[in-house]
């Protein structure tokens, strides 16, 4: 476990000290949410529209295969990476350490980009403040799961850029169908849907399961 | 000479249709230190890659101490100096080295960053952030960094490259402090003169093909350069 710390510590530290990633991720979220502002019809209801919450996940999911394009920069430099794959500790570790940083960097991002987006359309988000949490944070450990282990395979490759977005945006459907229809119907009636719900667990489960075992194969070169 | 710390039995390296290392027998016991010698893409960097646990050889088989050993447990035998010198930009050069005693399970990291910084006269740079420091400064940052969990298998690619003549005499007796009944080391190096000063025996690769040199080679620096010249071109006759 203290590789982990160790990796979570590092990304955290590193992220403070660049913010490369969250001021990235936070610019195109708000401009996502900015643009559907500029595009909505004044008496748009956003409750009652079901594209809206679809187009806050979109904010949210390009934000995320933005970020974690970026999750490997810092093992790029010099080669880090190989150092890392160099520990002596089950991989697993590793991953759960890069993947936690991520979810934590996104999860920040998504709440930013929800006080911005209930501002533009004057939406009242405290009933239901802890559900959309939640969901959001549901959403972002599937994008954190998969996508590390995504980004370890692509940053090795030479159109990196490119080939994670390839790769992930597929993968993430499950997440995606699961997190846009909890997103709906939690602001259309108030609660928390459980079928939707359910599917973001699974599919969450599986990521982080796979990834963790995938992982001490993915560093090898 | 005791137990033999790597054993590898037609070790060989394929990317595609290149062919980057022939099948190689190779026993490193502990006690030992030895020369990669070889001009550039021989296949230097890429045995010692094998040795290091990063690559997985095409063919062959390697082990590192225990034959038995878990792939974590080879790791932890294994300190790697390579070309890049695997510190992170952002972090400074105490915190890299924590960094790596906590990822090698050290039980004191801060004490052993601070043990490594005092003994490679670290101390004016080591809150300077790895990526604002000189390449000889990096260099050395790095070598401390591969010592820090004490590895019985050190593997150096050209460790004297970026460091002042100075520096690299320093590394050069540190090198040979470390000698000792548990440990060996593989040398990268186009250094002959530090070959012959550091290695107990020497191998010479070309296009991924190995060559023995006698251990009388070692002797001095004029009879390693000529044993090498005729590994080489023995090497390059040899389709």
């Amino acid at each position: 476990m203290s590789a982990f710390w160790a990796v979570l510590w590092k990304d955290l530290a590193t992220e403070w000290r660049s913010r490369e990633r969250f001021a990235a991720m936070t610019v195109f979220s708000l401009l996502t949410v900015l643009v559907l502002y500029f595009a909505a019809p004044p008496s748009l209801d956003v409750t009652r529209n079901y594209y809206v919450p679809g187009l806050l996940w979109v904010a949210y999911l390009f934000a995320g295969v933005l970020g974690m394009n970026r999750a490997f920069a810092a093992e790029l430099e010099n080669d880090a990476l190989s150092a890392l794959a160099l520990a002596p500790v089950d991989r697993g570790f590793l991953f759960l350490g890069k993947a936690t940083a991520s979810f934590l960097i996104l999860a920040a991002v998504q709440a930013l980009t929800a006080v911005f987006f209930a501002l533009a359309f004057a939406l009242d988000l405290w009933p239901v403040a802890l559900e959309l949490a939640a969901i959001g944070a549901l959403g972002a450990l599937g994008i954190a799961c998969a996508g590390t282990l995504l980004s370890a395979i692509a940053v090795r490759t030479r159109a990196r850029e490119l080939m994670l977005p390839l790769l992930l945006l597929p993968l993430l459907a499950p997440v995606l169908i699961g997190a846009v229809n909890a997103t709906t119907e939690l602001l259309a009636s108030g609660s928390l849907p459980w079928p939707p719900v359910q599917l973001l667990l699974v599919a969450d489960g599986v990521y982080a399961i796979v990834s963790f075992l995938c992982f001490e194969y993915v560093l090898d070169e | 000479m005791s137990a033999a710390l790597a054993r590898a039995r037609g070790l060989a390296k394929r990317f595609g249709p290149l062919t980057a290392l022939h099948p190689l027998d190779l026993d490193l016991a502990a006690g030992e230190t030895l020369a990669l010698l070889g001009p550039n893409g021989a296949g230097k960097s890429t045995l010692l890659r094998l040795l290091a646990g990063l690559a997985r050889p095409s063919t062959g088989t390697l082990a590192i101490g225990d034959a038995s050993a878990s792939r974590p447990a080879r790791r932890a035998a294994v300190g790697f100096v390579a070309h890049a010198t695997f510190l992170y930009a952002q972090l400074t050069a105490r915190e890299n080295l924590e960094l790596a005693a906590k990822l090698y399970g050290v039980a004191d990291p801060r004490a052993r960053a601070a043990a490594l910084i005092e003994a490679h006269d670290l101390g004016a740079v080591a809150e300077r952030a790895a990526g604002a420091l000189s390449r000889g400064m990096a260099q050395r940052v790095s070598i401390a960094r591969a010592l820090v969990h004490e590895p019985r298998l050190l593997l150096l690619d050209e460790p004297f490259s970026g460091l002042d003549p100075r520096a690299a005499e320093r590394l050069a007796e540190r090198l040979a402090a470390q000698r000792g009944p548990e440990r060996a080391a593989v040398l990268v190096t186009h250094e002959l003169a530090r070959a012959a000063q550091l290695a107990t025996r020497a191998l010479v690769l070309v296009r991924g093909r190995a060559r023995w040199l006698a251990a009388s080679a070692l002797a001095s620096t004029p009879a390693l350069e000529a044993a090498y010249r005729d590994a080489v071109a023995a090497l390059e006759r040899t389709p």
